[in-house]
């Protein structure tokens, strides 16, 4: 644990919105922030994600999480029991109720659930259990303005034998902070099927924890990126093989023209009872500018003797070949740079069944990397 | 059309010592002229092609080109290409995940802005696209395929001329298009190319052997000789190289 610091002043506007006393978790959550302030640089897990540096100056007061659903949640309950990591600790003390969302049978289409803080900050919990043998999709979308701040736990639980495809997207959010924290814990036989799409922002911060059962159940976590001028995104997941036989794979792909920061970290543990886990995790990543970065950490814990695991990380430029050819034909520099890098970053997205979703996405890729249009 | 005047280029290495590869070449292809350049590999035939296409991993020591009385020795790739000159790779360049038409179709539109035109119709790119297809035995499968990936040697050269007649350029290099191809395929291009022929558009015509020669009929034949042109003349020239070999020329240039 990283040594105490001197608070700033948002600091100290968080601290006073939770009790100063007590021994309950919103107070041991008080004095933690207190002592140690918001995750830094110097914090292992957030070394290239200084969110501390990036709200020291923030202004951002009271504020709210606006969450427009195609449908209300079934319920709105207290957090029952606080998550163990700090900022979804943080969403839930001073998000008020969970929004529980239940899916019990087929669903007609998608959960579809907007995010947004259009000002100050806003925090919250957002439940999504899927019953038992059932398939479904959940599609969220992310937005924080400018000078705003979100912070939102999500929290997925999935029964035996059930099937869910998540799609995020994250709107390039210039000016705004996000954190995201899901954890999703599967039952036996339990797919789950991540995809993000994501644009960055002052700071934004994906990140997936998943409790994998082994033994049929299946995850995979597939993302892409691009990332412009003063954009930052981190993306990160922690997959834990609590059982034999699972499955993991992942696939990450982005893109940071000048200006841009994109960050993966991808931690897959395998426990000692997990044999024969067959895991797979893959960033690759596209520098456009000489002042992008992308910095990564794959990493691979495993406690069990008998698996499979590898990870790949490589990071590239645009060929200079494959460019000079390009340009020959007519097209400028900026074009062929995105006709190459968006032909890069399909891959992930080349998964998506729904085709609408498939084109408005490479669309957004697209415009991302174009622009001056 | 192009013309060519004292041009000296290198490798672009950081390095001052590094040696010239174009030793003063000298070239004038005037409008609707079809001109070969024959010479022993290693002469700078290619090095000549990349430079007048402003590949950036050349540098220009000296002299100029001309393209249409225009000087575009300093100009970006893609400015020569908006002005016409186009370049039939002798190793054209893979793009995974790039679809032919969705990439040539950029590419003319692109052209088109740089000129001040408005972008051409989606029906009447693809019935253009069809029609030249037909004309090289092109499927539309290969079409849709990314650009060049997984294509033979003699596919690849055949992309490389539904390419140049899609866009339509005033001047055409190809640089050894015929390796690579059979007889049956060479037949083929050839006929392509020889119906690309106008008045007011000129190629220049890079290959080692005659045989693509006697199917385009150039007006004058140049040969290269270590970074330079030695001699210049008719299509007899082609003949007497290929007769003959190019040991003449090597052991002057030496
Ligand atoms: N990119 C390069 N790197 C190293 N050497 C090169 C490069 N381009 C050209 N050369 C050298 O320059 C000379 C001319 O090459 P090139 O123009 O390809 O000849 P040609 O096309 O006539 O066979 C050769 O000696 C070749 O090795
Ligand atoms: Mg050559």
């Amino acid at each position: 644990m990283a040594a105490p610091v001197a608070l700033n002043p948002f600091e100290e506007r968080l601290i006073a919105a939770l009790p100063d006393s007590g021994t309950d978790w919103r107070a041991r959550l008080g004095r933690q922030i207190g002592t140690h302030g918001l995750p830094h640089r110097r914090v292992e897990e957030w070394k290239w994600t200084d969110l501390r540096a990036a709200l020291a100056k923030s202004e951002a007061g009271a504020g709210e999480l606006i969450v427009k659903g195609s449908r209300e949640p079934d319920e709105t309950a207290p957090v029952s029991s606080a998550p163990f990591l700090l900022m979804p600790r943080l969403a839930a003390a001073l998000g008020g109720d969970a929004r529980v969302f239940r899916i019990g049978k087929k669903q007609d289409g998608p959960l579809e659930l907007d995010l947004t803080v259009e000002a100050g900050m806003g925090h919250g919990v957002v439940v999504v259990n899927v019953a038992r043998g059932v398939k479904a999709e959940l599609r969220e979308r992310y937005h924080v303005a400018p000078g705003a701040f979100a912070n939102i736990a999500v929290i997925i639980n999935l029964g035996e034998d059930t099937e869910l495809v998540r799609l995020v997207e994250q709107a390039d959010s210039a000016e705004g902070v996000l954190v995201v924290t899901t954890g999703a814990e599967l039952g036996e036989g339990a797919r789950f099927d991540q995809t993000t799409l994501g644009f960055g922002g002052r700071l934004a911060r994906l990140e997936t924890h998943v409790g994998h059962p082994g033994e049929g159940a299946e995850v995979i976590l597939n993302g892409a990126y691009v990332l412009g001028q003063g954009r930052h995104l981190d993306q990160t997941t922690y997959v834990t093989h609590n059982g034999p036989n699972g499955v993991t794979r992942e696939l990450f792909k982005g893109a940071a023209l000048a200006g841009g920061k994109g960050v993966f970290q991808g931690k897959i543990h395998v426990e000692r009872e997990a044999q024969k886990t067959d895991a797979q995790m893959n960033h690759r990543g596209m520098l456009l500018d000489e002042r992008a970065e992308i910095d990564t950490k794959p990493e691979l814990e495993i406690y069990a003797d008998d698996v499979v695991c590898a990870h790949g990380a490589a990071l590239g430029a645009v060929d200079a070949e494959a460019l000079f050819y390009m340009r020959q034909r007519g097209m400028t520099e900026t074009q062929a740079r995105a006709v190459l890098t968006e032909s890069f970053l399909a891959e992930p997205l080349d998964r998506l069944a729904d085709e609408d979703l498939k084109t408005r996405w490479m669309d957004m890729v697209r415009g991302a990397l174009r622009p001056d249009g | 059309m192009l013309k060519i005047t004292d041009l000296r280029a290198r490798l672009d290495a950081e390095d001052d010592a590094a040696i010239e590869i174009l030793k003063g070449v000298n070239l004038d292809i005037p409008a609707g002229e079809v001109h070969a350049i024959m010479g022993p590999n290693g002469c700078g035939k290619s090095t000549l092609s990349y430079v007048a296409a402003g590949h950036d991993g050349y540098e220009v020591t000296g002299g100029s080109i001309a393209f249409e009385g225009e000087d575009i020795t300093e100009a970006e790739p893609e400015e020569r290409a908006a002005k016409g000159l186009f370049l039939s790779f002798q190793y054209p360049v893979e793009i995974p995940g790039v679809p032919t038409l969705t990439f040539l179709k950029e590419a003319a539109n692109a052209q088109r802005k740089a000129r001040g035109e408005g972008p051409i119709s989606a029906p009447e790119f693809m019935k253009l696209a069809r029609e030249n297809a037909a004309k090289l035995g092109i499927s539309n499968d290969m079409l849709k395929r990314p650009v060049n990936v997984g294509f033979s040697g003699g596919e690849k050269k055949r992309m490389e001329i539904f390419q140049a007649m899609m866009l339509a350029p005033k001047l055409l290099i190809l640089d050894e298009t015929d390796s690579g191809l059979d007889i049956d395929a060479l037949r083929i291009v050839a006929d392509g190319v020889n119906a690309m022929r106008a008045p007011d558009r000129s190629m220049l015509v890079i290959t080692h052997y005659q045989r693509l020669l006697q199917y385009l009929k150039p007006d004058v034949v140049h040969v290269m000789s270590a970074g330079r042109i030695v001699e210049s003349g008719g299509p007899e020239l082609a003949e007497q190289l290929e007769a003959e070999g190019y040991d003449k020329y090597a052991t002057e240039a030496a």
